[in-house]
């Protein structure tokens, strides 16, 4: 990696002592290919610069400081998340074709009422009320390898639990759960030459067909479910309209099901080379709090996301021009050395432990409370029913790109067997 | 003691809660509705923890003089 300073000694107006800082990086997230060249990458980039800029992609700034990532996210006005140009994400550098994410990838006000809406459907109380389904899902997807002593703990767990939850409460029929979770869980997950990653990406197209179906569905017959709740709500005095419906929902999936499920990946490896944690997570509800906090900070499942300057502004000493984009990396700043003390080692009852795994400012990510009963859950009966669970090392994939979700493609395992509690 | 929270830097991570359950009061949303309050004695340790697990730094910490334990205050 090179490092230069391409404009210094140029001066800014009316500035004359302040210098333009353009530090320029050799980085490219999308050549991440594994957890730990995403990390080495990242930290490298740390010690050469807080804010710098690459060519890769187009162009753009890199940020990776904690101070610098936590800053941009908190500045909205500055830092855009708003979508652009209508078939690409504005949520990654490059050009990543998906139909828009609400209330994401819009800023206040039109932010304001799309977010209401999945902050009641998300808040901590409703997931105090979603608890026992997030317990029912976990205990029925370990009953299904329970007997046999072998799983492969990617496909058999961390995968299909949220997936369960987030579409059970969402209200899509069953039969769906299982290409729906693999269209997100295959983009992350599969090698981008394979006829199967080329089937998932046309499958996030099958996702959004079914979420206009079972949309127009709930206009004309409502249930008990999220989406009926959604099409439900008015925005600005009007029925919520039906593209806004349809990128709220797709925010829901797409946050809900293949990131929970790096997280427990994460969490499953981890501890399968450190099994002496295992016991004191489940003897400890404390420690659980404290580990899921550290799990996150070590494994941020969303590592970056992007942003788009509004205008002309500031970070880092660096001079962003409206327009350029930036690409924040949550990783990177939960790895900062200068925000936590030995940031390199996995410290479970770590405190404080101010971590941006998910995000932070007005975007955090609003299935935050869900995905820790998610996680806590999944951790406390997976320890409890299978707490010799042994993986050879050699057989753990990764996905193949560490650029935006990391995690695991197969975990596979043996442990005891034990029996079936449905 | 008493405690600080901007409502405008809360984004409802919840955390203030988990770690000082018996001093922040978070609205059905989850973001916190305790602008200002004095805090007994006994909740000082809860107080200080949901302020220093604040990932946005929403929550300052007033103490008096009259404190007494020597903490410095956290934000």
């Amino acid at each position: 990696m090179t490092v230069g300073n391409a404009g210094e000694g140029r001066q800014m107006d009316g500035q004359p002592e302040r210098r333009v800082r353009r530090p320029l990086i050799d980085f490219d997230h999308y050549r991440q290919r594994s957890l730990s060249e995403s990390d080495t990458a990242w930290r490298r980039a740390r010690e050469q610069s807080p804010v710098a800029w690459t060519e890769a992609n187009g162009g753009h700034w890199v940020v990776s400081g904690y101070r610098e990532v936590a800053s941009a996210f908190k500045n909205w006005e500055a830092f855009s998340s708003a979508r652009t140009e209508p078939e690409f994400s504005s949520l990654s550098v490059g050009s990543l074709r998906i139909a828009p994410l609400y209330p994401e990838e819009l800023d206040p006000p039109a932010w304001q009422p799309l977010r209401r809406i999945v902050n009641e459907l998300l808040s901590p109380g409703a997931v105090r009320r979603l608890q026992p389904r997030v317990a029912y899902w976990v205990t029925y997807y370990i009953d299904q390898v329970i007997e046999s002593g072998q799983s492969e703990m990617a496909a058999d767990i961390a995968c299909p639990v949220p997936a369960a939850v987030a579409l059970e409460l969402l209200g899509f029929p069953q039969s769906d759960w299982e290409r729906i979770s693999n269209a997100f869980h295959g983009t992350a997950s599969l090698d981008r030459q394979t006829v199967d990653f080329a089937q998932a990406v046309e499958d996030l197209d099958w996702v959004s067909t079914r979420i206009r179906e079972e949309l127009s569905e709930r206009r004309r017959n409502p249930r008990d479910d999220a989406m009926s709740f959604i099409v439900s709500h008015e925005v600005d005095g009007r029925p919520i309209s039906p593209s806004d419906a349809e990128a709220l929902v797709l925010l829901v999936v797409g946050g809900g099901v293949d990131t929970t499920t790096s997280l427990t990946s994460a969490a499953l490896v981890h501890l399968n080379r450190y099994p002496e944690l295992r016991e004191p997570l489940v003897e400890d509800p404390a420690l659980l709090d404290s580990g899921t906090e550290e799990f996150l900070r070590m494994y941020p499942p969303a590592r970056t996301h992007a942003r788009i300057a509004a205008r002309d502004t500031e970070l880092g000493g660096c001079p962003i021009a409206k327009g350029d984009r930036v690409l924040l990396s949550e990783v990177s700043a939960c790895h900062d050395e200068g925000a936590f003390a030995d940031a390199g080692r996995f410290i479970v009852d770590r405190f404080p432990n101010r971590h941006a795994a998910f995000g932070l400012g007005i975007h955090r990510c609003p299935g935050s409370h869900l995905a820790r009963a998610q996680f806590k859950e999944t951790m406390r009966q997976v320890l409890t029913r299978m707490p010799d669970y042994v993986v050879d090392p050699g057989q753990i994939t990764e996905y193949p790109n560490w650029s935006s979700i990391g995690g695991w493609a197969r975990i596979p395992a043996t442990f005891t067997p034990g029996r079936r509690l449905l | 003691m008493r405690i600080r929270v901007d409502p405008e830097l809360c984004t409802g991570h919840a955390l203030c809660q988990l770690h000082g359950p018996d001093v922040y009061v978070l609205d059905d949303l989850g973001y916190n509705t305790t602008s200002s309050r004095v805090v007994p004695p006994e909740l000082w340790e809860q107080a200080r923890k949901g302020a220093l697990a604040c990932p946005e730094g929403a929550i300052a910490i007033e103490e008096d003089e009259n404190d007494e334990d020597g903490s410095t205050s956290a934000s």
